[in-house]
């Protein structure tokens, strides 16, 4: 009998990623997504298996990190050996705009599923990972950062995350529930969303690059994240559940760059040099022909700014033998490739007549 | 804003509660209004505020914190200076039992008073019940407020978001917000879910005549237990503070659960190992064996200290009850 895992957020970035692999190594999986009016498995579109064949090996489930009933239902049905709780409201500024509804399908999400293994009496058969984040961190108090280094989060969004961190621990201590955290740093790729500053910039800079945009706005050009692809760091949310023992980790690359470093390397990608002028909120970039095609718009500030992250892989790399294999440039190179060929296929569209959609912010 | 001359209003979350009733006593001797919250003000009785005589002093409304429409209203009608937030499920064991319920009420009601306080008015200055319970076992350490969080109960991880949640809105909007890291704070207006009441309670009963037996779980965990009412002392000063900031609030002493089991009898006149029966029941899940504390901050920034200290707690409350 294969294995059988169960995804929440398997419409997301990591959740497409995390659900090749776990085909790849012969699980049967389920994922969750939520009821929507347009349709959101883009991303899972090529793994999609018709049910109506046989041997399928993929199935999706509606339901809803807010309801409860609906999370303790499917677990019922599907009976997971692991499941992956990727789910989540996961950008940090919508956090400040929407912080309930953060708290609501972040904090509590991962309490109903901790629950719901509970009351089915799964506590010694299903395996928990929780996807748990550098933004705890916000506010670092040592640099680099690692698993032992005290949380400051600095959002709604690192607040809930903080909630279901320590939940998810104290389940496994007091349940003796197999749960696990993985401190992910950012991790970045063609599947990311577009509202996330890496894809915002790879995809703005493609677009511009074809004459469908003028310019990017951005907000802290300052901030220090430390980037890897997400196809390394699903390997090591599957790596995390099967220790001997559970325990949480830190993934991330140990190598830090700022949001001006990315620009300039998808521009680099791009033929596009850029020229930087000017300070702080009247810091403008240029491309080789003196026209502006980076500046900062003072909106996509945060109220409070987590201005640098840097991970510490060593215990991931000690104990479970993961080191991620993309590199930075590999990763930027990647993003600006595919993000160049929708806007190629947009032009095209576009320069025959036909609409296509910019997909303004 | 108010008048010169008027008084500052205080609005009080939770007033049924030990801390809710002593600090509108205290708030009351301090010349503010005062008005007090309960889920349904209607149906409770505020037994609290009748025994302390101040029942018709506070003005008692009904309030839901995990519903953003009634914070909303009655923020908006007191139009208060001041918000002591002491609302939500505060027990740890029950944390166990009702894990969403103790989130809502404790994380998502501080996150409704916060978004209420931006909207209405974000000069008010606002105090968070934080506990000691997020520290979990510093190792023998004393908590102080840089100590990192480490809690061990589905309550002490929706205080600890609490916690934080409230740090972020200071940071983030500038709001005066902070969060006062009570340790274990007792009196005889304590519920008898409560191990200390629970014991002094059986204890008082006992030395009545009861021939009951006394159940209780690990009788060796220790804590840092100080006198409710001097510690609603400390809400106030944090609020008058020029600056928003966390406190520890704390005796800075720490006790076994058996020595406090043990002098409670020994007032009552009686040897307790006679009348006490070990309960594996009444074992948590998880929990800290240990909490110490280190209240320095607030000595030094709020002059706060507390005279009522170690056995006086056990014995303050003995005889509250006995009478």
């Amino acid at each position: 009998m294969s294995k059988k895992a169960l995804v929440t957020g398997i419409t997301g970035q990591d959740g497409a990623y995390l659900a090749e692999l776990l085909l790849e190594k012969g699980y049967e999986v389920h994922g969750i997504r939520r009821r929507a009016s347009l349709f959101n498995t883009d991303r899972i579109d090529h793994l999609y298996q018709d049910p109506h064949l046989a041997g399928t090996r993929l199935f999706l489930h509606y339901g809803d990190m807010t309801d409860s009933s609906s999370l303790i239902r499917i677990i019922q049905q599907v009976l997971p050996d692991e499941i992956y709780n990727l789910a989540a409201q996961s950008h940090v500024a919508v956090s400040f705009e929407e912080p309930e509804y953060t708290a609501n399908s972040d904090a509590l999400g991962a309490l109903r599923i901790l629950e719901a293994i509970r009351l089915l009496g799964l506590e010694k058969k299903t395996r928990f990972y929780q996807a748990s984040t550098s933004e705890l961190y916000g506010l670092v108090q040592e640099t680099p950062q690692k698993e032992t280094t005290p949380f400051y989060p600095r959002s709604p969004y690192a607040v809930a995350k903080l909630y279901a961190y320590w939940i998810t621990v104290n389940y496994r201590e007091a349940y003796g529930i197999f749960a696990c955290n993985g401190i992910l740093f950012n991790h970045e790729s063609p599947l990311r969303g577009e509202t996330f500053v890496t894809r915002k910039i790879t995809r703005a800079l493609a677009r511009i690059k074809l004459g469908l945009q003028d310019c990017l706005y951005l907000g802290n050009l300052n901030a220090k994240r430390d980037w890897g692809h997400a196809r390394d760091y699903v390997e090591m949310q599957w790596l995390m559940l099967q220790q001997e023992k559970p325990e949480d980790f830190v993934i991330a690359t140990g190598a830090q760059y700022s949001v001006r470093d990315f620009i300039n390397a998808a521009a680099k990608e791009l033929g596009i040099q850029i020229g930087w002028k000017g300070e702080g909120v009247d810091e403008k970039g240029y491309d080789g022909h003196g026209k502006c095609v980076v500046s900062v718009d003072p909106r996509y500030f945060r109220p409070t700014e987590v201005e640098t992250l840097l991970g510490d892989p060593t215990r991931a790399k000690e104990k479970l033998g993961w080191t991620p294999q993309i590199t930075f440039d590999e990763l930027v190179a990647e993003m600006v490739r595919e993000d160049l060929k929708t806007a190629e296929r947009d032009e095209l569209v576009k320069r025959h007549g036909y609409k296509s959609m910019d997909y303004h912010e | 804003m108010s008048n010169p001359g008027s008084p500052r209003r205080a609005l009080i979350c939770g007033v049924t509660g030990q801390d809710g009733t002593y600090l509108a006593k205290l708030l009351l001797d301090n010349n503010y209004q005062v008005f007090g919250t309960s889920r349904d003000a209607q149906t409770s009785s505020f037994p609290g505020l009748s025994q302390l005589g101040i029942r018709n002093r506070v003005e008692t409304l009904s309030m839901s914190p995990i519903d953003f429409r009634s914070v909303l209203q009655v923020v908006s009608r007191v139009k208060p200076h001041e918000i002591y937030n002491l609302s939500g499920q505060s027990s740890v064991g029950l944390s166990f039992i009702q894990p969403v319920e103790t989130y809502e009420s404790i994380s998502l009601g501080v996150q409704n008073l916060l978004e209420v306080i931006r909207f209405v008015d974000p000069s008010i200055r606002f105090y968070n019940a934080g506990s000691s319970e997020c520290f979990g076992d510093t190792g023998g350490v004393p908590a102080d407020e840089s100590t990192p969080l480490h809690p061990h109960s589905p309550y002490a991880v929706a205080k600890a978001a609490a916690n934080w949640q409230v740090a972020v809105y200071r940071e983030a909007y500038g709001l005066f917000a902070c969060t006062g890291i009570l340790f274990n704070h007792e009196s005889p207006l304590r519920s008898e879910r409560f191990v200390t009441r629970k014991i002094v309670a059986a204890a008082s009963r006992i030395a009545k005549g009861s021939n009951e037996k006394l159940k209780l779980g690990n009788i060796d965990i220790r804590r840092d237990w100080g006198w409710a009412p001097e510690y609603v002392d400390a809400m106030m000063r944090m609020l008058a503070h020029p600056k928003p900031e966390d406190f520890v609030i704390a005796t800075g002493f720490t006790q076994s659960l058996r020595d406090f089991v043990a002098t409670v009898f020994s007032e009552a006149g009686l040897n307790w190992e006679d009348h006490v029966i070990f309960d594996s029941d009444l074992i948590r899940p998880s929990e800290p064996m240990e909490s110490r504390a280190n209240p320095r901050k607030a000595h030094e920034l709020l002059s706060w200290k507390p005279e009522c200290v170690g056995r006086d707690i056990a014995k303050r409350m003995f005889w509250a009850e006995y009478k």
